[in-house]
């Protein structure tokens, strides 16, 4: 279980999170929402201790991500996909892949590239494995990216706006893995802007609005009257409809 | 023959010298490079205070000609340790500290060239700070280095010349010698300066050569 409770965040004088209290438990996939802005970049990389929190108390597993001896451990528990792939130029997909395992879970080279092989054919590019990222489109360097975080096992990934420099065509290429992983009861926190996607995926909706959590909600729920009664989820939700 | 006539001998004599400055560059290239990038990998972790007088020396290297450096070694250190120093001595620890400066400038700068979104990704997956520097940082780092640093090395090639006014028989004093044996200066230098020439262009082939091949993954081919 991911546990937030309280949490705070400021750069400077913005406040970017003003006390956060979220739960994600196993087998969950919650999707956060909220305009640009509003905290949801922060709150997944305060959760995989990227940033430092300022206040409150986050626990993946009952690892405290603040205090560096357990972040080693809850790190293991989660795998984060970025925005910008974050892919490393210099290695092909499949040592991209097999990075981690190999220097922090110890798997011997041969055991985990065979691995990041199996995962990038799951993904269909395994005719792509040997390539280097600059070599590949945007979907599949994010679908090198998506593999590269589940090779670490992850109980919990962290999704942060994984599509969002992909063009319609790329984004539904990767979206429809993430679909594919949701099936198979893997826990997702998801940071989007793909509402529709959200909501055929979630089973919890959270919605951020200028660093404050005002609603968190079963997806269906969110989606009709409940939600709709909160007049800033409305304006969300008609606005991004439009579009 | 004249006394003052080139004698096949001579050639003998400047491959001699050319050897001494190649052996001196190539040996104070190397400890100049394990010593500048042991300081920068003290910078990378950020080390209290080794890391305040690493900068410190660099910044006096960088700033002070390295003739007057080689005085202070040469003359200075024994007169002030009351110990004895060789001019080849003198020479190895005045052009390795000098390199290593500007090889540190070098390193510290392509550590920096690393995108942060990558070491911020290896961070989330747990790597430790040395795994990064190994595994991330360090083939990227080396790939941007090599123009800078073949520039760098083109410069300290020419530099080892300055060790024969301390009486090193390397190739610019064997220049010197055959100079005022002939008094063809004309001759003399013409040929010193292409050795120099010829070693300085061989050390830029090395290096476009080895920063080919580390550049391999990346589609970019220049302008």
């Amino acid at each position: 279980m991911i546990s937030i409770t309280g949490l705070r965040k400021s750069f400077g004088a913005a406040t970017v999170l003003n006390g956060i209290d979220l739960e994600i438990r196993q087998g969950e996939v919650v999707s956060v929402l909220g305009s640009s802005g509003s905290g949801k970049s922060t709150l997944i990389r305060c959760i995989n201790g990227l940033e430092k929190i300022d206040a409150g108390k986050i626990t993946v597993d009952g690892f405290d991500v603040s205090k560096p001896r357990e972040l080693s451990e809850a790190r293991k528990r989660s795998g984060t996909v970025f925005q910008l792939f974050n892919l490393y130029p210099h290695m092909t997909a499949v040592q991209n892949v097999a990075l981690a395992p190999i220097e922090v879970l110890k798997v011997p080279r041969k055991q985990a590239e065979a691995e990041a092989r199996e995962l990038l054919h799951s993904v269909g590019l395994t005719e792509r494995a040997d390539a280097y990222p600059s070599q590949l489109s945007g979907g599949q360097r994010q679908r090198v990216g998506i593999c590269r975080a589940l090779a670490m096992k992850p109980s919990y990934l962290l999704l942060d706006e994984v599509t969002s420099a992909l063009d319609p065509e790329m984004t539904s290429e990767v979206l429809s893995i993430l679909a594919a992983l949701a099936k198979t009861g893997t826990t997702m926190v998801f940071v989007t802007h793909e509402i529709e996607f959200a909501r055929s995926i979630s089973s919890r909706i959270a919605f951020l609005d200028k660093g404050q959590l005002i609603a968190d909600l079963p997806t269906e729920e969110f989606f009709s009257a409940t939600g709709m009664a909160l007049p800033r989820v409305a304006q969300f939700l008609s606005k991004m409809r439009k579009d | 023959m004249r006394y003052g006539d080139f004698t096949p001998f001579d050639i003998v004599l400047l491959l001699q010298g050319l050897g001494v400055s190649l052996a001196l560059f190539v040996s104070t290239t190397l400890i100049g490079l394990v010593i500048g990038t042991a300081w920068a990998v003290i910078r990378f972790y950020r080390v209290p205070v080794l890391m305040q007088a690493v900068t410190f020396v660099a910044e006096l290297l960088k700033n002070s000609p390295v003739l007057v450096q080689l005085f202070l070694v040469f003359f200075g250190l024994p007169a002030f340790l009351k110990i004895n120093v060789t001019p080849t001595e003198a020479a190895l620890i005045t052009l390795s500290g000098n390199s290593a400066a500007f090889i540190y400038v070098i390193a510290v700068s392509a550590i920096e060239s690393v995108g942060r979104d990558q070491i911020e990704a290896a961070r989330v997956f747990g790597l430790t700070r040395w795994q990064i520097l190994r595994r991330v940082i360090a083939p990227q780092a080396t790939a941007f280095a090599i123009g800078p640093l073949t520039g760098l090395l083109v410069n300290q090639l020419q530099v080892t010349s300055l060790i024969s006014v301390i009486g090193v028989m390397d190739l610019t004093k064997v220049g010197n010698i055959l100079n005022l044996r002939t008094l063809k200066p004309f001759l003399v230098w013409t040929a010193v300066g292409l050795l120099y020439y010829l070693t300085a262009k061989l050390v830029t082939y090395a290096g476009a050569r080895f920063e080919k091949r580390l550049r391999a993954h990346t589609a970019w081919k220049g302008l």
